[in-house]
């Protein structure tokens, strides 16, 4: 059956998480680059409120990748409308 | 006319007219020859037959079985000429040039053979010359013409083939043998051309016949109806029937065919606007006058009853269309899209634009959807087949391309082609393969399934790695750790052309024990010893060429796949040369097209990022509108938000993501949540079904504009018959962004393609005059390269230096269990054509009228299943119900269909299951159980009675339509 949003989200950050992962210290910024790319506001926004809400299912690496897109969207608030 | 110089042809600058025939081939030595021909100096490369050598000074000698695409057989005597110092009269066609030679083409010794060879073919030739239906295109007759034939002095009476039987069974052409001159231009042409090797001459002297297969009829042998024999035969033996039927065209006009991304020039041959048949172009840069049976013969869809001719809209997807004009049509649309965007946000609609449009059509849906809508969410049918191929060459290469021409096969030393089926989806390249084939080259192949260019007739020992579905990457490692443990890598090419640091990286990685063959085994089931040869082979040739296709992409790692393919190609030196490279097999006709031209979420036109201020500048400057700095959704972003309620509305033109998106149920109820679906296209196709707006669409002979194919290659269509609705698809976009209140005005698709040069580096020099000047462009066109790049990364990479990247082998979620014993895996057929939307519209439907379920006899045989026996397919995602075929071309544990049939629902079963960077949907792997059952599934009952109704939603259309108005109504 299908997913939810939610739940394909989580699966699509930690599978871009584990095709990453070789690349040791530069993983989660590569992981990061990569929602920060491809990935709509809306997906954003909802892993984003994942992370803060509950975030277990999230890898470890997708975790940190998640965390350093929410930390760059706090930034960027305050300047962008 | 065009007038078509290829520089490769010939070493002195030569002009070359498509429309003419030579005689016989070009040779291209760079030693020249001069001699005299009826008194003419004239020089041409050593190797050059006399036949040809006369051609190219405008001397023209009588030929019957000589033709330029095929090599001189030297059968009819016809062209004989006479030689200074040399004895008889010898066949010119087989005669090369000499220096000092002095040849005479006419004179009365010369003129009494000639009439007598013909005096001989007419002897057992029917006269019916005036009703025949090659009057006025008959070389036989123009022969007898040129030499001046007045009586037979044989008679008739005579043994003679006059009563032999017409092979009526090819859809498309007939085979009558009673007006056959056995010149073998029709054999020598499927070996040649074709390389099917299906014709041959049977018997011998005065029974010598042509004969399709072990003399079966056409439809029973080999034959994969491409249409070359018929193209040869110099008189009516081979005979279109669109020709019997309708008569000789009056005007023709040269164009692109609409069907894979090969993307063959045709002439559209027409009587008024009524094609009468399409002929494969000599002058096309991309099939050099070759076709397959989809483009040559499967063109009658544009004018099948079910083409939709008038706008239609409805309130709710239950309800019966209503006929309305394109006014109101758009004016319903554009205030719902305004609605919707009004209550759920501006994020909440978006657009898909067509792999099967023109780049013109492609770029105004992405323009629509940034600046009326204003948003990212523009997505094309590349996300479900290339879109891995556009971030991982774009990763490691630095564009989004193939690296190479067609002909670059050409120059292949070892052709390596990874989940590819190029007899089928890409037929005239994969004819081209073969000749190289046949020219010795060496072929790897890397598929679970045993293709059909592993039995390519006269070559032998192609390797054949079976490996299990979904260890492509896997298996490129392993190949890639060969090359480097085994010191065959270019350290010269490296040390030049790569990132060093990032080479270094991925060496270490490469070399863990952990990729060698004998490890991964376990993994691909494919034998180390078998890894190593075919490793050895490719990275030892001088010159080895990848092609992949989908079986590359579409996989949870398609896009480490692809960078896998350029990490090994990188690291032999295999990029920037003829002969060589990376070369991606594009499904659909535009499918670079429509990526080149900004359709994907994060990027503008040019693959440029919308997240890049300076781009996004020129972009706005341009258009007048800011332009959103996030990537929009995808398709299945598109789909899941859909479901969950946050997108309500999407235009969609020229597509089929309900048939041919992965998971159906899902996508079925995505599109049933929609408030607002436009669908564009020229039928009520499964998309449609659930359509509030149906935009009648336009087919290629209906438009101006161009398609980009799988080379870069840039190719004019042109527009030979009026749009059916009154409109060209990109005349609709137009309207529909006006009524939106975007103001969009263009008079001609040229004035597009203007707007995409001024915006986008790699087209800066792409224009109608230049295409129309040039024939066609392969981008990038710019000041560094006015004419175009045939071969990509000669110098250096659009990245500088090449990326090595690293390819960790993931295994797929998609893993066969107790539950899912088998895996299936997807494909295509020669006679179909994608959700077959066309093909099923006109008589290819002889040759695949079914999907079926390929199946191993081991995997039957424990099922009980036999041939033909109804079979129930279930998958995590669904059930369908296929007919089963018996075949061993897959191994054990694994099960193939095609998806061209909408009620064969090979897309219920495939998953959600996606390539990691791109979402490009993993169809090459289902992890299923197969059973014997003996009723359809329960989605396609449920289907079999939504289409009844759909279709009967737009009868009531039509019959509304054609009724009376009601005032007359009232007065019967």
């Amino acid at each position: 059956m299908s997913r939810s949003q939610l739940d394909t989200l989580i699966h699509m950050a930690n599978q871009i998480a584990a095709n990453n992962a070789h690349y040791g210290d530069d993983a989660a910024e590569r992981v990061h680059t990569h929602l920060k790319k491809f990935w709509a506001r809306s997906m954003k926004r909802l892993i984003v409120e994942y992370l803060h809400e509950d975030g277990s299912e999230l890898s470890p690496l997708a975790r940190q990748a998640v965390e350093l897109l929410a930390q760059g969207q706090a930034e960027a608030r305050p300047t962008s409308a | 006319m065009l007038n078509y110089y290829d520089p490769k042809q010939t070493p002195a600058p030569q002009h070359f007219l498509p429309e003419r025939d030579y005689g016989t081939p070009a040779r291209l030595s760079e030693t020249l020859v001069s001699l005299e021909i009826d008194g003419v100096a004239i020089t041409v490369p050593e190797g050059t037959s006399v036949l040809r050598a006369a051609a190219l000074a405008d001397i023209n000698i009588p030929k019957l079985c000589a033709s330029d695409n095929l090599e001189a057989f030297g059968s009819c005597r016809l062209c004989a000429v006479q030689i200074e110092g040399r004895r008889g009269l010898p066949a010119s066609c087989t005669t090369p040039v000499a220096a000092g030679m002095q040849v005479t083409t006419q004179n009365a010794r010369l003129a009494k053979l000639r009439r007598n060879v013909m005096e001989l073919y007419i002897s057992d030739h029917p006269l019916d010359c005036l009703t025949c239906p090659a009057n006025g295109d008959c070389e036989l007759q123009d022969m007898a013409g040129a030499v001046g034939l007045r009586e037979v002095r044989y008679g008739f009476d005579g043994d003679n083939h006059l009563d032999a039987e017409t092979d009526d069974s090819n859809p498309y052409f007939s085979f009558d043998p009673s007006k056959c001159i056995v010149c073998s231009r029709c054999v020598r042409a499927c070996e040649e051309v074709q390389g099917t090797f299906a014709l041959t001459i049977e018997g011998r002297g005065f029974e010598s016949k042509v004969a399709a297969g072990q003399s079966e009829a056409f439809m029973d042998s080999e034959c994969v109806s491409c249409g070359a024999c018929v193209q040869a035969c110099p008189t009516s033996t081979l005979m279109e029937k669109s020709v019997i039927e309708q008569g000789q065209p009056e005007h023709s006009v040269v164009t692109t065919c609409a069907y894979c991304g090969v993307g063959c020039s045709f002439k559209a041959e027409m009587q008024g606007d009524r094609v009468v048949r399409m002929v494969p172009y000599k002058g096309g840069d991309a099939n050099h006058g070759h076709s397959c049976v989809k483009g040559r013969f499967a063109f009658g869809y544009a004018t099948h009853p079910d083409r939709l001719k008038t706008p239609m809209i409805r309130e709710t997807i239950d309800q019966p269309w209503r006929e309305v004009g394109w006014e109101e049509a758009i004016a319903f649309a554009a205030e719902r899209l305004k609605a919707i965007q009004a209550r759920y946000g501006r994020e909440s609609i978006g657009g898909i634009t067509s792999s099967r449009c023109t780049n013109e059509e492609t770029y105004l849906v992405q323009k629509l959807v940034r600046a009326a809508f204003r948003n990212n969410n523009t997505d094309t049918c590349a996300r479900v087949c290339h879109s891995p191929t556009g971030y991982g060459l774009k990763t490691t290469l630095g564009e989004s391309a193939g690296t190479q021409t067609f002909d670059s096969v050409m120059q292949a030393d070892v052709i390596v082609v990874i989940g590819a089926n190029p007899t089928d989806a890409h037929p005239v390249f994969a004819s081209q393969m073969r000749r190289r084939l046949r020219q010795g080259a060496e072929l790897i192949v890397v598929d679970p399934r045993r293709i059909d260019l592993l039995k390519t007739p006269r070559h032998r020992g192609a390797q054949h790695l079976a490996l299990r579905p979904g260890t492509n990457v896997a298996m490129i490692n392993a190949m890639a750790h060969v090359v480097i443990s085994e010191g065959l890598e270019d350290r010269e090419f490296i040390a030049k052309r790569c990132d060093a640091a990032g080479y270094q990286a991925w060496r270490e990685f490469i070399l863990d024990p952990r990729h060698a063959p004998e490890n991964v085994e376990a993994i691909t089931g494919v034998p180390a010893e078998q890894v190593r040869r075919a490793a050895r082979t490719y990275a030892q040739a001088p010159n080895g060429a990848i092609y992949y296709g989908l079986g590359v992409t579409e996989h949870s790692q398609g896009s480490s796949m692809v960078m896998g393919i350029a990490n090994l190609a990188m690291a032999t030196g295999n990029i920037g040369r003829e002969g060589v490279g990376v070369n991606p097999l594009r499904g659909q006709n535009n499918v670079q097209g429509s990526c080149d031209m900004g359709s994907f979420p994060h990027e503008l036109p040019g693959y440029q990022h919308v997240g890049d201020p300076a781009v996004r500048e020129r972009f706005e400057a341009a258009w007048g509108v800011p332009i959103d700095d996030e990537p929009g959704l995808r398709i299945p972003n598109m789909f899941d938000a859909a479901v969950a309620g946050d997108f309500k509305a999407l235009y969609v033109q020229g597509e089929d993501i309900a048939q041919s998106d992965p998971n159906t149920q899902h996508v079925e109820e995505a599109l049933r949540s929609l408030e607002c679906l436009i669908v564009q296209d020229i039928f009520l196709n499964e998309t449609a079904k659930f359509a509030h707006v149906l935009l009648p669409g336009s087919s290629f002979l209906e438009k101006d504009g161009t398609f980009t194919n799988a080379e870069r290659r840039i190719n004019r269509v042109r527009k030979v018959m009026p749009p059916l609705a009154g409109k060209q698809d990109w005349e609709v976009t137009i309207d529909l962004a006006n009524a939106l209140g975007y103001p969009m005005h263009y008079d001609h698709p040229a004035q597009i393609v203007d707007e995409i040069a001024s915006l986008t580096p790699s087209f800066t020099g792409v224009s109608y005059a230049r295409l129309d000047a040039l024939g066609s462009i392969q981008w990038p066109c710019n000041a560094a390269h006015p004419e175009g790049t045939p071969t990509m990364h000669v110098e250096d990479f659009p990245i500088g230096l090449g990326q090595f990247a690293i390819t960790d082998y993931v295994a797929s979620d998609e893993l066969s269990n107790r539950r899912f014993p088998l895996l299936l895996t997807t494909g295509r057929i020669l006679s179909q054509y994608n959700v077959g939307a066309q093909t099923r519209r006109t008589h290819n439907q002889a040759w695949h009228d079914e999907d079926v379920l390929e199946l191993h006899p081991a995997d039957a045989e424990l099922r009980g299943v036999r041939d033909g026996d109804w079979v129930g397919i279930t998958s995590r995602a669904g059930q369908t119900v296929l007919r089963a075929r018996i075949s061993d071309r897959m191994p054990p544990g694994v099960v193939y269909t095609t998806f061209h049939h909408p009620g064969s629902g090979a897309n219920v079963i495939t998953t959600d299951s996606s390539d990691w960077a791109t979402n490009c949907p993993e169809y090459k792997v289902t992890a299923v159980q197969v059973e014997k059952v003996s009723q359809p599934s329960a989605w396609q009952r449920q289907f079999q009675t939504f289409d009844r109704l759909q279709l009967q939603l737009l009868r009531g259309a039509r019959d509304e339509a054609a009724r009376p108005p009601a005032a007359e109504r009232a007065n019967e």
